[in-house]
């Protein structure tokens, strides 16, 4: 029988941290659309770091609100309850996301910036593309690659293995799996499972480098995956296992996606990481 | 004084300067450099052509490669650098795996580069372009020296 880590990676994924009890607290309140503003309030006053990261999100230019926003009841008032949910969870997993990443040798605030850049070309893509693809989309592609905190570890110590498979002209995910029996893409899903996220989340975690392979096919999946292949050509997040991922036709044939559309949101996506990083960076 | 060269950025320097720029994808890297005069520059440059977006390349003609090599040519000039010594090095311009044609940016980034070069009767003195590789390139302007590091090795380019 071939020895494997896989329950020494699963047995991490059982330990790695929760989400903060004040964030599973508001994601229960704003899926409820009876939801007062007081009552998101009086969960946040108790965790000062989670409002402040929360506001300076808020005020970042990429949202473009008209004045600067000093409390959550305006926060709410301005961006909807939607955004406002998002903008929870990014301040929620700013500070594990920021750390630096071994295995894909990225460094501190690599994976942030990564994750972050996807969000914003897959809701610029989607916005492109005239589709009106659902509002889980930022954080999906902000959660993408949260299965790398995880795995990184692991694929450090295989490393060498690990890029002997993928030097034969295979995508990396798939030498991970040969490898660890696993790969970041599930962990990710794993994760998102344990937190108990919505189920579309949960696969455009899960098959962000393999579209094709999703039970049905879903919008989400497609612009995650394509967004996330972007980002890395241009060079953001980019790790040591540099381009090394598949693209899928069928994706892209699927989304009616161009070249022309895929260089139209490169051309903008620094802009947008920019305006939300230095914020959520300073 | 080292220098980071980020994305859609170009950055020009002269002896004692290291210039850096740290993950190129598809994306353009450039190094000029006058061995004579010591004076060079790096372009690290996202797209091929501005029509795409002709406002950002207004904004910030580092974005593309058809507006952004003129502008480090110009200022190599300007800083004494001369024509017939140049130096031209290119990296990057890879792609993922697969045969699909929208994501061969980096393929159409090096076409649109050696066109403008032909065009000035330059050529090319080195390159380590295509593939699948990310690459971090050092640039030191007090020997011209170019170090390509990729997947933890380094090699002189």
């Amino acid at each position: 029988v071939k020895q494997t880590k896989k329950p020494n990676i699963l047995a991490k994924v059982k330990s790695f941290p929760s989400m903060p009890g004040a964030a599973e607290k508001l994601l229960k309140l704003l899926d409820n659309p009876d939801t007062t503003a007081a009552q998101i309030e009086q969960i946040l006053r108790y965790d000062p770091g989670l409002t402040a990261n929360l506001l300076k999100l808020t005020n970042s230019v990429y949202f473009g609100l008209p004045c600067k926003v000093g409390s959550v009841k305006q926060a709410v008032v301005l961006l909807g309850w939607k955004r406002l949910v998002q903008l929870v969870m990014a301040s929620c997993v700013n500070a594990v996301m920021g750390k630096p990443v071994p295995g894909y040798d990225l460094p501190a605030g690599k994976l942030w910036r990564h994750s972050i850049a996807v969000s914003v070309a897959a809701e610029d893509l989607a916005k492109e593309l005239k589709i009106s693809a659902s509002e889980e989309i930022f954080t999906a592609a902000l959660l993408h690659d949260v299965g790398k905190l995880i795995l990184g570890g692991f694929v450090k110590e295989d490393l060498e293995k690990i890029e002997t498979e993928a030097s034969r002209g295979i995508s990396f995910e798939v030498a991970e799996r040969i490898v660890l029996d696993t790969d970041h893409a599930e962990i990710g899903a794993q994760i998102l499972k344990n937190w108990s996220f919505p189920l579309a989340l949960v696969n455009a975690v899960r098959w962000h480098h393999d579209p094709d392979s999703a039970g049905k096919t879903d919008i989400l999946v497609d612009i995650v995956h394509v967004a996330n292949i972007l980002c890395l050509m241009i060079g953001i997040g980019v790790g040591r296992e540099g381009l090394c991922y598949k693209s899928s036709p069928l994706a892209t044939k699927r989304l009616g996606l161009k070249g022309t559309h895929l260089e139209m949101v490169a051309s903008r996506t620094l802009q947008y990481v920019d305006e939300l990083c230095d914020v959520s960076e300073s | 004084m080292k220098q980071i060269v980020v994305v859609a950025d170009m950055k020009v320097g002269q002896k004692g300067d290291i210039i850096v720029t740290h993950a190129l994808g598809s994306c353009l890297g450039l190094m000029v450099y006058d061995p004579v005069a010591q004076v060079g520059g790096m372009l690290h440059a996202m797209l091929p052509l501005s029509k795409i977006n002709p406002q950002k390349a207004e904004a910030n003609p580092f974005m593309f490669v058809d507006t952004g090599v003129p502008k480090l040519f110009k200022k190599i000039y300007s800083m004494g650098g001369q024509k017939a010594r140049l130096v031209v090095k290119a990296a990057g311009c890879s792609a993922p795996l697969g045969k699909n044609e929208m994501f061969k940016i980096g393929e159409r980034n090096y076409t649109i580069l050696k066109k403008l070069l032909w065009k000035n009767g330059m050529l090319l003195t080195a390159e380590a372009v295509g593939g699948s590789d990310g690459r971090t390139v050092y640039f030191d302007l007090s020997t011209g020296r170019t170090i390509i590091s990729s997947k933890g090795l380094e090699s002189e380019l």
